[in-house]
């Protein structure tokens, strides 16, 4: 049976793609907003504006007179999350677009992250670069930019998503019908309602980076109205969301990624097996379910609202062994870790080692955690290998049944660390904090010869050096970013460099094109070169 | 990324438009598109009300047009704004040069160096101030700590040369003006003055 979803399809401009626009209170900059979205290049869209409950926006959105515009004037307020699932359930479009109320949308948006989903990839998730314009809010409302700056422009790393958000909600498209796989938005969080539903859309495509600048977003100097950010200054709050998104775990199958289980080894449940528990949930971000096999009495005596838990019961005389085999026997992650009670939990305590043995192409290799000893003993493996060597070894310990069965065991080198890109970029950050610019420049330059994000670490490294004074190379590496995809602060370098060698044509020709960007003009520019 | 990194970031951003007009008004300024550099300068100014090199500029593009007491306004704000700011102590005394002021023209010169011993404009300056007023012992030292830094300087070793001349210091002329022909074998006006020097010591040794 055919979707009814593409019916409505314009052909000649390819599939439709729905922008949804939730607003409250953000009258004066909304205009902007969703003009910015309906003068696109690309035209097969739908709009959906949310009023969340706030300043009534109708005249704005009537002024439009669009049939392309759907409006929801909602006068309760339930939050951006609701908000953004009810303009789910009207939208139409294959791919899904989003715009907040006070951000612009370039010409080239939706063109561009279209192309990349229809023709160039085989992600149903892409995402592009935007400006982060600083700006101050002038006593009529209106916004004096001073700077734009693009603050990342990071490909996609699967396991950095599930650690923290690096593709910004606003430069976001998605296939529409991977909402029915990631479920809707959390109308329980208030904030990173965001990394939520990109965390989710990685566990089933990979995204595609276009790293194009085609939007901005704003910052306002000083105090900011946020609500996001006014929610992040309360840590239990902002703990609360982070420990919920984490923890949460969409419908299987997931074709991205491969769960994991963690057996937690105790004898009985006591407060230090509550400890450890609670540990495992603060401070693991990697997708599992944890199994406690536990002799009824304690399970029953077991209250927790720590979600993704599998109580396993077993005989009150059973081994340790024997609450492993029976946890294995039910639960269904690709890596199991065993981990006894009173192990030692911290940041990237299972992350690490999972990285090194998802990484590793040894059959038969499981991982020791960092602070497992003989006494306290904690390791990762393949579930198959596990099982293999609990199947021909069910009488000896756990631990001496993968040695007879030849499953080695190893802890993690430095090299098959994860986020070695950010650590990197970090070290560089640091160094350059420190006053070393040209340490920092040649650290800067180094990882974007041996890593991705090219663009942005060489914009880096040109900053560095013309601190450094090194303003020759400087000048090189902006030009080589500024040929590609020229930025305000590239512009600008070259443009000082080239100054400083009274090429003031040059200089002039480069500044005035930093301009156009700041004042918001070079994209009408290219649309208007690109139109012919 | 730390907050400190994420504010050194937003300090960055937050001048950059500022950065860019500027720069551009400098660059105006250098070609002598007086009234685009003036609108450059003034929209950097609104952005930054409080940094002094917008008014350097306007005072500078005021000099250039002949508007002195304009130029003279300019300087002074920039100067109310950043008491340390060389450039614009250097513009108070180019004005003050242009009147003929040359004692007051002078003191500013020097009051520029003092805060950026570096600045080649009040450098020169005060050569030609102090060829103005005849008095040429503390702009000897200035040129000579600018030469430290600056060492190949051509221009600036040229006048320090027809300083010594004129202070009648003729070996400390000719041997800077041999290191300029040795940089610069062309350059013509050392080649004349090492004429002059040669002569006059060859009368002064004549004398003896």
């Amino acid at each position: 049976m055919p979707d009814a979803r593409y019916d409505i399809q314009d052909t000649r401009f390819g599939p439709m793609v729905s922008v949804l626009i939730s607003t409250f209170n953000r009258r004066q900059y909304l205009s902007e907003a969703l003009s910015s979205a309906l003068h696109q290049n690309y035209t097969n869209l739908q709009v959906i504006v949310v009023n969340d409950g706030g300043q009534d926006v109708s005249d704005i959105v009537e002024s439009c007179n669009d049939s392309r515009v759907v409006f929801i004037n909602r006068k309760e307020n339930r939050g951006k999350a609701f908000s953004l699932n009810e303009a789910l359930a009207r939208a139409k479009g294959k791919y899904i677009a989003y715009l907040d109320d006070d951000d612009v949308y370039y010409p080239d948006h939706i063109e561009r992250l279209v192309n990349a989903l229809e023709n160039q990839t085989n992600c149903q998730v892409a995402y592009t670069d935007l400006y982060k314009a600083y700006c101050k809010i002038m006593p009529d409302g209106s916004r004096q930019i001073l700077g734009k700056g693009v603050e990342i422009s990071r490909d996609f790393d699967r396991f950095l998503m599930l650690y923290f958000n690096h593709a910004l909600h606003v430069s976001l498209m998605h296939r529409a019908d991977l909402i029915e796989k990631t479920g809707l938005y959390n109308e329980r969080l208030n904030i990173l309602i965001d990394w939520d539903m990109t965390r989710k859309l990685a566990f089933f495509s990979d995204f595609c980076h276009v790293p194009e600048i085609t939007g901005e977003f704003y910052s306002p100097v000083g105090e900011c109205d946020r609500i996001s950010i006014q929610h992040r200054k309360d840590q239990s709050e902002y703990m609360r969301n982070v420990l919920a998104i984490r923890t949460t775990r969409p419908t299987k199958p997931w074709p991205k990624i491969d769960d994991m289980s963690i057996i937690l080894v105790a004898d009985k449940l006591d407060k230090q097996a509550g400890q450890t528990i609670g540990s495992i949930w603060r401070h693991t971000f990697y997708p599992y379910k944890l199994y406690l096999p536990l002799p009824q009495a304690d399970l029953d005596r077991l209250k927790t609202d720590m979600p993704n838990v599998e109580l396993v019961s077993i005989g009150p005389a059973a081994s340790q062994a024997q609450g492993v085999d029976e946890a294995l026997r039910i639960c269904d992650g690709k890596y199991v870790t065993i981990v006894p009670s009173g192990f030692e939990i911290q940041e990237m305590w299972i992350e690490n080692p999972l990285y090194a043995l998802i990484n590793s192409s040894t059959t038969r290799e499981g991982f020791e955690l960092e602070d497992s000893t003989d006494v306290v003993w904690a390791a990762v493996f393949r579930k198959e290998d596990l099982q293999y060597a609990r199947n021909g070894f069910p009488k000896l310990p756990v631990r001496q049944s993968l040695e007879a069965a030849g499953i080695t065991l190893r802890q993690q080198r430095p090299d098959e660390l994860p986020f070695q890109f950010d650590d990197l970029l970090q070290q560089a950050q640091l160094t350059e904090k420190d006053g070393n610019w040209m340490k920092a420049a040649e650290m800067f330059e180094y990882i974007a010869e041996n890593y991705q994000n090219k663009l942005w670490m060489k914009t880096l490294a040109a900053r560095a050096f013309y601190k450094a004074g090194d303003h020759s190379r400087a000048s090189k590496l902006s030009n080589q970013v500024n040929r590609q995809r020229p930025t305000v602060d590239t512009l600008l370098l070259e443009a000082k460099v080239a100054h400083e060698r009274n090429d003031l044509n040059a200089a002039i020709g480069l500044l005035r094109r930093a301009q156009q960007i700041l004042l918001g003009r070079a994209y009408y520019i290219v649309s208007a070169e690109t139109n012919g | 990324m730390d907050s400190t990194q994420g504010n050194s970031i937003e300090q960055h951003n937050c001048k950059q438009h500022y950065e860019v007009l500027q720069e551009l008004g400098d660059c105006y300024t250098s070609v002598g598109n007086h009234a685009q550099a003036q609108q450059c300068y003034e929209k950097a100014a609104s952005l930054e009300p409080d940094e002094p090199g917008p008014y350097v500029g306007l005072g500078v593009v005021a000099l250039q047009q002949e508007l002195l007491n304009d130029a003279e306004i300019a300087f002074r704000v920039a100067c109310r704004l950043d008491p340390k700011s060389a450039k614009a102590y250097a513009g108070l005394a180019m004005v003050a040069q242009q009147k003929n002021e040359y004692p007051q023209a002078f003191e500013l010169y020097m009051k520029s160096l003092e805060l950026d011993s570096d600045n080649i404009t009040a450098l020169l300056g005060l050569f030609q101030t102090s060829c103005q007023m005849r008095s040429f012992a503390k702009v000897i030292h200035y040129l000579q700590v600018y030469l430290n830094m600056h060492p190949g300087d051509t221009s600036v070793m040229f006048s320090l040369a027809a300083l010594y001349m004129k202070e009648s210091q003729f070996e400390q002329s000719r041997k800077i003006l041999l290191d300029i022909l040795a940089l610069d074998p062309a350059n013509q006006e050392a080649v004349n003055l090492l004429e002059e020097v040669e002569h006059s010591l060859a009368q002064g040794s004549h004398i003896i």
